[in-house]
């Protein structure tokens, strides 16, 4: 329709963002200013590129309501990219139905990608699986439905869910190859890189070893009793007792599963529950109450039993007991266990979950924030903490054109 | 002003390899189109595209009776269509030039967003005068004294003659909701044509009388 803006689209399309500014570098219209803001964050301004697209989205028309869309498409997708999750959700989602009443599935079905990525980045998995659902990624072209196939397979690694995240990633590969995005290609092979990475470390019999996000899957099929240290809970393959919420009873059933078949004397697993360095008679009556308590929780899974100098761990039916520890052990590690399902916590309740004061959480939260352990968004109330994302994160951008009835 | 919705008589393509038609234009026997990198001729009896020349073609394509003339970023190409060879070129009126039309020894140049035609000398580029539309116009084209132009503003699209002293609207033919008009020509008689943008589409439309 205008000569420079098609040749501009046209470079930018083929992967030269400087060729497309050149074109329409001097203009201020909105198409022009769109094309300037898709080249400059392609070529990494993100902040200009956020500024030109805002400004493009006002200087469209009230006619060019599908271009003014495709803008603020490309605006979502630069935050989320930039991390910033201050950003309208509700603008997004109206953009999506305009492009979808006005047939532009292709941009739709993007939208609607971007939609689920903020999701899983904000840690709300079971919203992000929801929506994935009512998402047909086949009018996508190669290089969305690529970022697409990585949001699936971050959920599956989530949820420990290997063979399907194998699955999505192998789908990934081959559309970032038809896509022909070198960076794309690169994301996808990072992610896969999860799959043959330890994911946490496994002790059995006083011997440890590595063990691969598969292997964490199927440990409790194999019949062993898992104690998990990334997750605080206790379980073979029937039943899961949650014990994120008792720091104390995990902490003395993590020091029996790891001496098992032999057992722990008093004064270590005093030392290793209470912090205590030397066990006197309150610390011994404080223990039996404790171990009393671990008993009942763990009753169906598992008996300790009393020995002569401590205590040990003997399971019902599993014929192996194995626990399980991150590859690098953290700092704070009940707030990590909390994080680790992958959700988004408010600081208030994780407190309450940790039993532990605001203060010491909040406290908790900032050094594992500047560790780089943990991440936050929201600000006051509003804010909640999760883990940094896994996989399945495409940092690179697809941007939507944003041509008038282009 | 008469207003009549627009009676489209046959649609051709989309044509593989071309994405988008930009420009139209029509030699007596062939359709004209530009695709981007091309430009294309297509046999409005067959609707098989016949042949095509590797030029750059972003916008409005005309013909002269000799030469076809294409918008291609900043300028005008001058093409022999025998041998595809760009013979000059000429600047385009600058930013945002859409459809190109040739009558009576001078080029007319719709800018899209500026509303506005301008008549060119076809050998300087020299802007000789410009009449100004209520739309963002799309593609251009004379027929028997008469100037008409194609309108594409979101999805809203027409084709409408105006007067060429006054810019006053003589006629509007309004096309269905989201099928656009991007290039236009005259076929000398009862038709226009009309490229559809990036639904990759020529479409022959009726010419009231």
């Amino acid at each position: 329709m205008d000569s420079l803006i098609t040749a501009a689209a046209r470079a930018l399309a083929a992967g030269d963002p400087l060729g497309a500014l050149k074109r329409v570098a001097l203009r201020d219209d909105a198409p022009a200013l769109a094309l300037r803001g898709i080249a400059m964050a392609q070529i990494g301004d993100l902040v200009r590129a956020t500024a030109l697209l805002k400004s493009a989205a006002r200087a469209f028309g009230r006619k060019e309501a599908v271009a003014r869309a495709r803008c603020v498409v490309a605006e979502a997708e630069i935050a989320l990219v930039s991390r910033d999750l201050t950003w309208p959700a509700k603008a997004l989602d109206a953009a999506r139905a305009t492009l979808e009443a006005h047939g532009d599935r292709i941009n739709a079905a993007h939208a609607r990608n971007v939609e689920v990525r903020r999701l899983l980045l904000i840690g709300r998995l079971d919203e992000a699986e929801r929506m994935l659902a009512t998402l047909d990624a086949a009018p996508l072209p190669p290089a969305s439905r690529a970022a697409h196939e990585l949001v699936v397979a971050g959920i599956a690694i989530r949820r420990l869910q290997t063979k399907s995240a194998r699955e999505a990633l192998t789908r990934a590969r081959h559309a970032a190859s038809e896509a022909d995005i070198p960076a794309l290609m690169a994301e996808v092979e990072r992610a896969s890189r999860l799959l043959i990475t330890p994911a946490a470390r496994l002790i059995a019999r006083g011997e440890q070893r590595p063990l691969l996000l598969e292997e964490i899957e199927a440990l409790p099929a194999s019949g062993a009793l898992v104690v998990d240290a990334c997750r605080n809970i206790v379980r073979d393959a029937r039943l899961a007792v949650p014990l994120a919420t008792r720091p104390v009873l995990f902490a003395l059933a993590r020091a029996l599963g790891e001496a098992w078949p032999g057992d722990v004397p008093r004064g270590v697993l005093i030392a290793r529950a209470f912090r205590g360095k030397h066990a006197d008679e309150s610390h011994r009556a404080r223990l039996r109450v404790e171990i009393g308590r671990l008993r009942a929780e763990i009753r169906t899974l598992a008996d300790v039993k009393a020995t002569k100098r401590g205590f040990a761990l003997a399971p019902r039916r599993a014929c192996e007991i194995a626990v399980l520890v991150p590859p690098v052990e953290e700092q704070h590690p009940a707030v990590l266990a909390f994080l680790a399902d992958g959700e988004s916590w408010s600081s208030s309740a994780l407190a309450i979950a940790l039993g532990a004061s605001p203060r010491t959480v909040q406290r908790a939260l900032e050094q594992l924030a500047a560790a780089g352990k943990v991440q936050s968004y929201g600000r006051g109330r509003a804010r909640r903490w999760m883990t940094p994302p896994v996989p399945g994160f495409p940092t690179i951008l697809l941007l939507p054109g944003a041509l008038p009835g282009d | 002003m008469k207003r009549s919705a627009a009676e489209i008589l046959r649609e051709y393509g989309p044509f593989p390899g071309a994405e988008q038609v930009h420009g139209v234009s029509f030699d007596g026997r062939h359709v004209w189109f530009a695709s981007g990198d091309k430009l294309n001729a297509l046999d409005p009896a067959s609707g098989e595209t016949v042949r095509s020349i590797d030029v750059a073609a972003h916008a409005g394509t005309a013909f002269d009776g000799e030469h076809l003339f294409q918008i291609a970023e900043d300028r005008i190409q001058k093409i022999d269509p025998k041998t595809g060879r760009v013979l000059a070129t000429i600047p385009a009126p600058g930013g945002g030039d859409s459809g190109l039309a040739w009558a009576e020894g001078t080029l007319w140049v719709g800018q899209y967003r500026d509303r506005k035609i301008h008549q060119i000398d076809p050998e300087t580029g020299a802007i000789l005068r410009t009449i100004e539309s209520s739309r963002f116009v799309t593609g251009v084209t004379w027929v028997d004294g008469e100037l008409w132009h194609a309108t594409w503003e979101g999805d809203e699209s027409d084709v409408r003659q105006i007067d060429p002293e006054t810019g006053e609207v003589l006629e509007v033919l309004a096309m269905p909701a989201d099928v656009g008009v991007s290039g236009l020509e005259s076929d000398g008689g009862d038709q226009f044509f009309c490229g559809g943008g990036s639904s990759g589409k020529v479409r022959a439309i009726r010419r009231p009388r």
